[in-house]
C-alpha cells in the first residue's frame, strides 16, 4: 500500500511516516502543494493524506486537483481548522474520511483500514483471531458459526484492538476511540476494564482468549 | 421615576405653587393698586375743584354760605369745602371714618388747604373704601380660572415639547442600553438630535460599545488563534509519543512514563478543544438548521452514559409528556449541552442517587427540560459563577477542568436558551433548560 502524506508540519509528517512504515505502508512525503503535485504525477497512490492548511495553496483546491490526477486513491483530510463547512466541502469533493487534528495515529490507521475494507468490496470482511473470526461487515465476533454475542461497545473495542494488533493500547486511547471527544479522562478508562472483562467472559465460554493480554498499569494488547 | 415624569411633576408643582402665592397675594395687591388709583383720582378731583375756584371764584361753590358739601346718591363720594380756622393744614390722603346723614362710612379722604382772598379754606374729597374692595373676591375668582386654564395649557405644551426633546434620550436608552444583546452583532448607529448633551452621551456610549466589541473580538480571535496554534504542537507530541510506545521491548516503567505523558497531553488537548469549541460557537461557526426531538436525544445521551450511571448505581428516570420537535438548532451542540448537564448530574450525585429528567411548559408557554439530581448541591452564592470558565470548586478528585458548564453556557447563549439553576446544598440540584419558544400547536 502506497501512501502520500501531504503535510507542511515536518515534525508531524515524519511521525506519520514513521508510524505507517512500521505498519507496512510505503510512504512519500510532500510539505507543499507543489511537491504534492510532483509526487502525484509520478506515481499512483492507494492513500493520500491531505492537510488542508498548506502554505502555498488552499487544501480544498489541492484536493480537487488531486482527484483528477490520482483518481484511484483514497483521500483522508487532516485539518486543524475543524470548521464544519470544510468537512462537508471536503467530503463533497470526494474525500473518503476526515480527521480533525490532533488525531491519534492509531485512529488514522483504523480509518485507513476501514476505507480499504469498504473499497475491497469483499462481501464478508473477515479477520481470524485465534479460534474466533471477526466479521467487520456485520460487526459480529464468531466462534465457528456462532455469534458470541458482544455488545456494540464491546465489538467496537475488540475490533479496534484487532486493527491495532501487537501494539500496546492504553485505556485512554481505547476510551477515546469508544467515546470520542466525550471521553472523560481517567473517569472512563475504568470502564474499559469492565468491557474487557465482559469480552473475556463472553468469549472464554467458546474458546481460549490468551491473545488478549493485559499490560499492567498501561492497558491491553492483542498478540497474534 | 422616569425623567419625563419628574420634569412634568416639577413643572406642575412649581406652577401650582406660584399661582397659589399669586392668588393669596391678590387682595393686597389690588388694595394697593386701588388705593393708589383712588389717591390719583382724589388728587385729580381736587385739581378740578381748584381750577373751578380759580376760574369762577369761590362762590361757584359756596354761593355766599360758609360751607359747601355734596355727596353722590349712594354716598360713594363726597366733597366738602369750608373756611378753615387759621391753622395751617398739611395736605393729606388717609383712610378715615365720616358720618354722613347718620351713616358711618369708611372713606379714603383727601384733605387740602388753600388760600383764597386772604381767607384759608379747607377742601375735603372722599371716596368709600367699600367700593374699592368690593372687586377683590370676583377678581380672585377670575384670576383662579384664568390661571388654572393657563396652567393646563402651558403644561400640555410643555409636556409635548419635553417629550419631543427627550425623545433622543429614549432612543439612546432603547437602542444602546435595552435592545443590544451582547455580543453586539451590528455596529451601533448614532442618533439624530440637535441637543448637544444627548449627542455627547450617544457618542460616548457608541465609543464604549465599540470598545467592548473590539476587546471581545480580540479575545475571541486570540482564543481561536491560540487554540489553533496549540493544536499543531499537541498533534506532533501525540504522534511522537504514540510512535515511542510502539518501540519494541520497552521496559514497563518507561511505558508507564510515556503513558503519563500522554495522559497529561490529553488533558491539555481537551482544554484546548473546549476553548476552541467555545470560541467557534462565539464565532457563529455552527449552523442552526437542525430539528431535534428532545425526548429521543435525551434517551440517546442516557444510553451513551449508561456505564457511568450503572457504575454509581444511580436510578435514572426520564419522563417526557410533550413529544415535540424543536427547530432551528444545532444538533451536535444541543447534544453536547445535555450531555454535559446529565454527565454532571451523574458525576456530582451520591452513590445510589436519583436523576429525574422531565419536560414541561413554563407559565409563558415556553418549552423546557429539567434535570434534577440528588447530588451534592451548589451553594447559593456560587450559583451565578458555575458557568464561568475554569471554575472547578466542586470537582471531585480534581477531575474535569472546569469548562463543561462554560460550554453549556456558550451553547445556551448561542441558541437563546435560558438556563436556571435551583439547588439545596447536600440535597439536590435542578437545572432547567428553557427553550423560550412557545410550543407549535
Amino acid at each position: 500500500m502506497k501512501v502520500l502524506i501531504i503535510e507542511d508540519e515536518r515534525g508531524m509528517a515524519l511521525e506519520m511516516e514513521d508510524f505507517l512504515i512500521k505498519a507496512g505502508y510505503l510512504c512519500d512525503l510532500a510539505f507543499t502543494a507543489k511537491q504534492a503535485r510532483q509526487c502525484m504525477e509520478e506515481g499512483p497512490y492507494d492513500f493520500i493524506l491531505l492537510d488542508l492548511g498548506l502554505p502555498d495553496k488552499d487544501g480544498l483546491q489541492v484536493l480537487e486537483e488531486a482527484k483528477k490526477i490520482c483518481q484511484e486513491a483514497s483521500y483522508i483530510i487532516l485539518t486543524a481548522r475543524g470548521k464544519l463547512e470544510d468537512r462537508i466541502k471536503g467530503l463533497d469533493l470526494g474525500a473518503d474520511d476526515y480527521l480533525p487534528k490532533p488525531f491519534s495515529l492509531l485512529e488514522l490507521q483504523s480509518r485507513m483500514q476501514a476505507i480499504s475494507r469498504r473499497k475491497s468490496g469483499l462481501k464478508d470482511n473477515l479477520v481470524s483471531l485465534g479460534d474466533f473470526t471477526i466479521n467487520f461487515s456485520n460487526r459480529i465476533a464468531l466462534f465457528e458459526d456462532t455469534d458470541v454475542g458482544l455488545s456494540k461497545k464491546e465489538f467496537d473495542l475488540l475490533s479496534y484492538m484487532v486493527l491495532n494488533k501487537n501494539r500496546p493500547l492504553t485505556r485512554m486511547q481505547l476510551s477515546e476511540h469508544i467515546w470520542g471527544s466525550f471521553t472523560d479522562d481517567d473517569y472512563d478508562s475504568n470502564y474499559i476494564d469492565v468491557h474487557i472483562k465482559n469480552i473475556r467472559k463472553k468469549m472464554t465460554e467458546y474458546g481460549p482468549v490468551d491473545w488478549l493480554q493485559t499490560i499492567r498499569g498501561i492497558g491491553y494488547k492483542i498478540k497474534l | 421615576m422616569k425623567l419625563l415624569t419628574k420634569l412634568t411633576l416639577t413643572s406642575t408643582l412649581s406652577k401650582i405653587a406660584t399661582v397659589i402665592l399669586f392668588i393669596v397675594l391678590l387682595p393686597f395687591l389690588i388694595n394697593r393698586v386701588a388705593f393708589q388709583s383712588t389717591n390719583g383720582l382724589l388728587k385729580q378731583q381736587a385739581k378740578k375743584v381748584m381750577d373751578n375756584i380759580r376760574n369762577n371764584g369761590i362762590d361757584y361753590y359756596l354761593q355766599g354760605d360758609s360751607t359747601y358739601g355734596s355727596y353722590t346718591m349712594l354716598k360713594e363720594e363726597y366733597i366738602s369745602l369750608e373756611k378753615a380756622r387759621n391753622i395751617y393744614i398739611e395736605d393729606t390722603i388717609q383712610t378715615a371714618q365720616r358720618i354722613i346723614e347718620g351713616d358711618t362710612v369708611m372713606y379714603r379722604v383727601l384733605d387740602q388747604a388753600f388760600e383764597y382772598n386772604n381767607q384759608l379754606y379747607e377742601l375735603e374729597i372722599g371716596r368709600t373704601i367699600a367700593s374699592i374692595s368690593q372687586y377683590n373676591s370676583p377678581l380672585q375668582k377670575i384670576a383662579l380660572y384664568v390661571l388654572g386654564i393657563l396652567i393646563i395649557l402651558t403644561l400640555l405644551i410643555e409636556l409635548s415639547f419635553t417629550r419631543i426633546q427627550l425623545r433622543p434620550l429614549q432612543t439612546i436608552i432603547r437602542t444602546k442600553l435595552i435592545n443590544p444583546v451582547f455580543p453586539f452583532k451590528e455596529a451601533p448607529l448614532p442618533i439624530r438630535t440637535t441637543t448637544v448633551d444627548f449627542r455627547y452621551l450617544d457618542a460616548s456610549l457608541i465609543a464604549l460599545m465599540n470598545r467592548i466589541k473590539e476587546d471581545f473580538d480580540r479575545e475571541r480571535e486570540f482564543t481561536s488563534n491560540a487554540s489553533h496554534e496549540l493544536m499543531t504542537p499537541i498533534g506532533i507530541l501525540q504522534t511522537k509519543m504514540e510512535n515511542l510506545m510502539l518501540v519494541n521491548d520497552l521496559e514497563e516503567p518507561v511505558l508507564e512514563k510515556i503513558m503519563e505523558m500522554m495522559r497529561t497531553l490529553n488533558r491539555l488537548k481537551k482544554i484546548v478543544h473546549s476553548l476552541l469549541l467555545i470560541s467557534r460557537i462565539e464565532n457563529d461557526q455552527y449552523a442552526r438548521q437542525d430539528s431535534i426531538q428532545p425526548d429521543k436525544m435525551i434517551n440517546e445521551i442516557v444510553e451513551e452514559l449508561q456505564h457511568r450511571i450503572e457504575d454509581r448505581n444511580i436510578r435514572m428516570s426520564v419522563s417526557f409528556q410533550h413529544h415535540i420537535v424543536l427547530h432551528r438548532l444545532n444538533h451536535d451542540l444541543i447534544f453536547q449541552l445535555f450531555y454535559n448537564l446529565i454527565n454532571n448530574a451523574i458525576r456530582y450525585n451520591k452513590e445510589n442517587g436519583n436523576i429525574h429528567i422531565s419536560d414541561g411548559i413554563t407559565a409563558e408557554g415556553a418549552y423546557k427540560i429539567s434535570i434534577t439530581d440528588t447530588g451534592i448541591g451548589i451553594e447559593a452564592a456560587d450559583i451565578d459563577t458555575i458557568f464561568n470558565r475554569f471554575r472547578k470548586k466542586n470537582t471531585i478528585d480534581g477531575e474535569g477542568f472546569g469548562l463543561g458548564l462554560a460550554i453549556v453556557k456558550s451553547i445556551a447563549d448561542y441558541h437563546a436558551i435560558e438556563l436556571k439553576v435551583y439547588s439545596q446544598v447536600g440535597r439536590t440540584t435542578t437545572v432547567a433548560v428553557n427553550f423560550g419558544k412557545p410550543l407549535p400547536l
